[in-house]
Formats: C-alpha cells, structure tokens, sequence
C-alpha cells in the first residue's frame, strides 16, 4: 500500500511546524478567552496568590530569622569566672586556649582589680568596698563566638573552660540563640507544611477553573475529536490556561508579600534596632520571583493536568 | 484510501442489547452507499463503528485492507483526519464564525493560515455560502448550517465521508442539494456513506442502498439491481431473438 493510500498516514502533515503553529494559535486563543472572562480570572488569580503568598512570605521569614540567628549583637558566647585570688597567669591560659580555637572571635579579659575598678567607676559604692580588707571580685574572661557558631560548638568551649585550673562557674549565654534557633525551626516546619496545604489548594483552585473552561468548550472539544485532534491538541489550551493562572496568581502572591513587607517594615525594624540589630531584610530578589513564576505555573499546570485527564477521558463525542 | 470491509461485525452494548448482528459487507474505493433503515435499525452505530468513536464486540473492520477494529487509541485522531461526518444536528461551534468552523479540521492538522483561508473559502464555494463566512451559525438557515457542517467534513478532502441523517431536518428541496453535494464530492473519488430514513429521496439517487433492520443487512440494492440488469439484458436479448 502505497503512504498515499496509508489511512493513517496524514499525521506527518503535522510536523514540528505546525506543532509550533497550533502552540502559538493556542496561546492566544487562551490569552483571548481569559481577557474575556477576566472577573472570574481576576477571582482565580486572587485565589491562587493568596494560597501561595502565606507559605512564601513564612519562607521569606525564616529565611531572615536564619539571618538575624547569625548576626544578632548579643550572639552566643561564654562568661567564665575564676575563684577569687587564682593567678592571673591561668586566666591568661584560658584566654590563650580559648582564642586558639576556630569558632572564638574575641576573648576579654577581666582581671580582679579590673573589675574592681569599674565597680567603682560604675556603682556608687566604692566606699563600702574600701572598708573589706581584701578585693571581693573574681577575675574572668568572656568570649565572643563567631558568627554561626551553633549551640554543639557553645557546648564544647563550655567543657573546655570548665576543664580549667581556677575556674569557679562557666556562664553560657546561648538564650537567643536557642530561641531564634527554635522559632527558625517551627517556621521552616510550618512553611513546608503550609507550602503543602496552600500548593493542593492553588492545585485544586486551577483544576476547578479549568474544568469550568473545558465543559464551556466541551462541544468545540466534540467536534475536534471528530475531525482528528489528538489528546494532546485537546488538552493544550488547558494547560496553557493552568500556566496563566498559576503565573498569574504567582504575581498576585508577589504583590501581596511586597505589600505586608511594606506595612510590616517600619515596626520590625524598630524591634530589630532594640536589639541592637539592623534590619535587612533578604530572600525578596529576582531569584525569589522567578522561584514564585515557575512555582505557580507549575502548579497552575499540574491542576490543569489533573482537570483535563479527568474529563477528556469521560468525553463522550456523540 | 477508500476501500471499506465489515466482516462479521457484531455490536452489544453494555445492556445487553445488539445493535449490529453479524454485518458483512464492502465499499468499493470512491462508491457511494446509502444505509437506511427503521429508527433503531442500527445505521448510526454503523457509523459510529467506522469513525471508531466505538468498538465492535465481534469482527473486523478493514480500511484499505488495516484493521481498524484494534487501532491504538493514540493513532486515532490519524485515522480520523482521512474521514470527513456529517451530522443531523450539525454539531457547529456557536460562538465561532462560519469560516472558523469549517476551519477547525485544517487547524488541527497545522495548516498555515493562509493555505486554511484558501481551503476553507474552496470549500465554502463549494456549498454556496462564500458570501456567509464571517455570519455565526445562528445566523443562518438550517440548510445552509447543513451546508456549513458538510463544508467542515470535505475541507481537509477526506478519502471517506460519512453522513448520519444529514436532511433529517430540512424540506425536500433542500434534502435534494444536500444529496447533490454528496454525489459531487462522490465524483470526485471520495467513498461516501450516507445514513437516511428517507427512502423516496435516496431511490431517486440511483445509488447503492443498504437496509439495516435489527441490526442485520436485510436488503443490499446494488446486488438486486445487478441481478435486474441481467434479467433484463437476458430479456433483450429474447426479444432480439
């Protein structure tokens, strides 16, 4: 049998080309018919923004507590006070193996008659110490960790003060680091769970407007069949409306966390600056946008996906 | 492409009830046949049968000798761009111009635009409604939908062309330009098979007529009248004699 006789031999007629034409055709008939509904675009759009907004901007926000675990000016460090009269060569000791090791930034020494000293230069009772026959204040040191020094690593310089000769008590002053450190962990946990909860809905929102715009165009679906069209040139438009929803709430999702980081800018940074921290806050560049981008229409395509298997499956040409 | 062969081709639905029973028959590349029938007869499920919008519970169906009984369900939308139907209710797009319907088949092959207008404008000459592409079919009469739908069905010239009840909703005279058509394009070496209750208007047409009843082949009118030609030849020649 000759491909002119070949009942099945039309489909190279097809090509590469006008595979490309009917993408380029498809596009904008889907640009067209979402112009023409763009209340009811307007309502997915705002839907799928806000199911994406709240698990981005939780991402945006442990992003930057990572950042402030880091560089917090009260950061993690250690306070070691010797027993009263220790020589001040093991002082020294301590400070010299204490600054020996990678994760201290700075070791400050602080001998008894320093201390002394401003105890009387800080406090109004000077003279109540001149009537005890022997200086009361212990010798001590503090050290400064470097930043991203982890609470395992405060442990360790810990052990190794305490180990030291004269040593009476280690102080370890991790409290904000800890804490930052556990709310980091419950946003990180809580955003990838919401990431979850909130992408099934922008999944579901997409799928359900989807379907909505196969079952108006069920008898142009009919009538392709008919005449040829394979699953895939049905499905196109779908998709296609899936992506420009999905991308579409994805931007919506961007403007709303610009807009809370506007409004939330001003009381953060006043709580920051009383910590003496400066707010930068990171995560929000183009990276991030193009994340979003992709993300919604992934998603916007995925419920497309599910949308249209479903009901092209059950579709019943005449 | 054109040759059809049904060879014992049996259709049950799922109730049960057999549409098709055991129908043999064959369409000659580029002939024109007529099934006709009772309502229930089983003519549209014949159809359907050939445009594998269904699946036969029992035979074969041969399409230039290929079995398209089993075809894969990814090679169908190939094997239907070789064959153009036609429909009693038209099954036009609504919300789309004259020319955009006719155009849909060239669309999904990826025609370039300009051989689609040249194509589709040939085929609606064709139908008499040139002047009519830009209307809605709304706009139109229901002859002249008719005429849109079969415009559709030829506009990508198909090797086959199959009409369910295609004047089942218009006046004799236009029943008789609508037949016309089909036997213009059957000139021009397309196999068409057309379903119609309409027996005082598809005797007229002196073509092949096959009768569903039940579901069986009752009467194939091609045969008969071959049978008849050769009574009569035999009868001529007595009267020579």
């Amino acid at each position: 049998m000759s491909r002119k006789d070949d009942p099945f031999a039309q489909e190279g007629r097809s090509g590469l080309v006008g595979w490309g034409r009917d993408h380029g055709r498809v596009v904008r008939e889907a640009m067209h018919h979402i112009s023409a509904r763009l209340a009811t675009s307007l309502i997915v759009w705002l839907l799928v923004g806000i199911a994406l907004a709240l698990p981005a901007g939780l991402y945006l926000l442990q992003l930057n507590l990572a950042d402030v675990g880091s560089d917090w000016d009260g950061r993690p460090g250690l306070s070691v006070y010797f027993k009263v009269d220790t020589p001040e060569a093991e002082l020294r000791a301590l400070a010299q193996q204490l600054r020996a090791e990678p994760q201290v930034q700075e070791v400050e020494e602080t001998s008894s008659t320093q201390a002394l000293a401003a105890f009387h230069a800080h406090t109004g009772l000077s003279d109540a110490l001149e009537l005890l026959e022997e200086n009361p204040l212990p010798a001590s040191l503090r050290a400064m960790l470097v930043s991203g020094a982890t609470v395992p690593d405060l442990e360790r310089l810990a052990a190794i003060a305490g180990k030291a000769s004269g040593v009476q008590e280690v102080v370890v002053e991790k409290t904000w680091l800890e804490r930052v450190s556990d709310i980091t962990t419950v946003v990180s946990r809580l955003s990838g769970v919401l990431a979850v909860l909130f992408g099934v809905g922008a999944l579901l929102v997409t799928a359900t407007s989807v379907r909505l715009a196969i079952e108006a165009r069920l008898e142009e679906l009919k009538v392709q069949t008919l005449v040829g069209a394979t699953e895939r040139q049905l499905r196109r438009p779908f998709l296609y409306f899936g992506a420009i929803y999905g991308a579409g709430g994805a931007l919506v999702a961007l403007m709303l966390l610009s807009m809370t980081l506007l409004v939330v800018e001003t009381p953060l940074s006043r709580l920051a600056g009383s910590y003496g921290a400066t707010l930068e806050f990171t995560g929000f560049d183009p990276a991030f946008l193009l994340v979003m981008l992709c993300t919604g229409a992934g998603l916007g395509v995925a419920g497309a996906l599910v949308a249209a298997r479903q009901r092209l499956h059950d579709l019943e040409v005449l | 492409m054109g040759h059809i062969e049904m060879h014992g081709v049996t259709k049950r639905f799922s109730s049960g009830q057999e549409a098709l029973k055991e129908v043999d028959v064959s369409f000659e590349a580029g002939s024109m046949c007529f099934l006709t029938g009772h309502s229930g007869a089983g003519k549209s499920t014949f159809l359907k049968l050939l445009l594998r919008l269904d699946t036969p519970t029992r035979g074969q169906i041969l399409v230039n000798g290929k079995n398209v009984t089993n075809l894969k369900k990814s090679r169908l939308p190939f094997y239907r761009r070789n064959i153009g139907a036609v429909f009693q209710d038209h099954h036009l797009l609504a919300g789309r111009s004259v020319f955009d319907n006719v155009a849909v088949p060239l669309r999904v092959i990826g025609m370039r635009e300009r051989d689609v207008g040249r194509r589709v404008r040939a085929a609606l000459s064709r139908v008499s409604l040139l002047e009519k592409e830009r209307l809605l079919p709304a706009h139109l009469s229901t002859g002249e939908q008719q005429r849109v739908g079969i415009a559709r069905a030829v506009v990508n010239r198909p090797k086959i062309l199959l009409a369910d009840e295609p004047t089942g909703n218009l006046d004799p005279e236009l029943s008789r330009d609508i037949m016309a058509l089909f036997e213009q394009f059957n000139q021009v070496g397309t196999t068409v098979i057309v379903a119609s209750h309409d027996r005082e208007l598809i005797e007229g047409m002196g073509k092949r007529i096959i009768e569903l009843s039940g579901g069986r082949v009752v009467r194939d009118r091609l045969l008969e009248s071959e049978v008849l030609l050769d009574e009569s030849a035999d009868l001529m020649g007595s009267d020579v004699a």
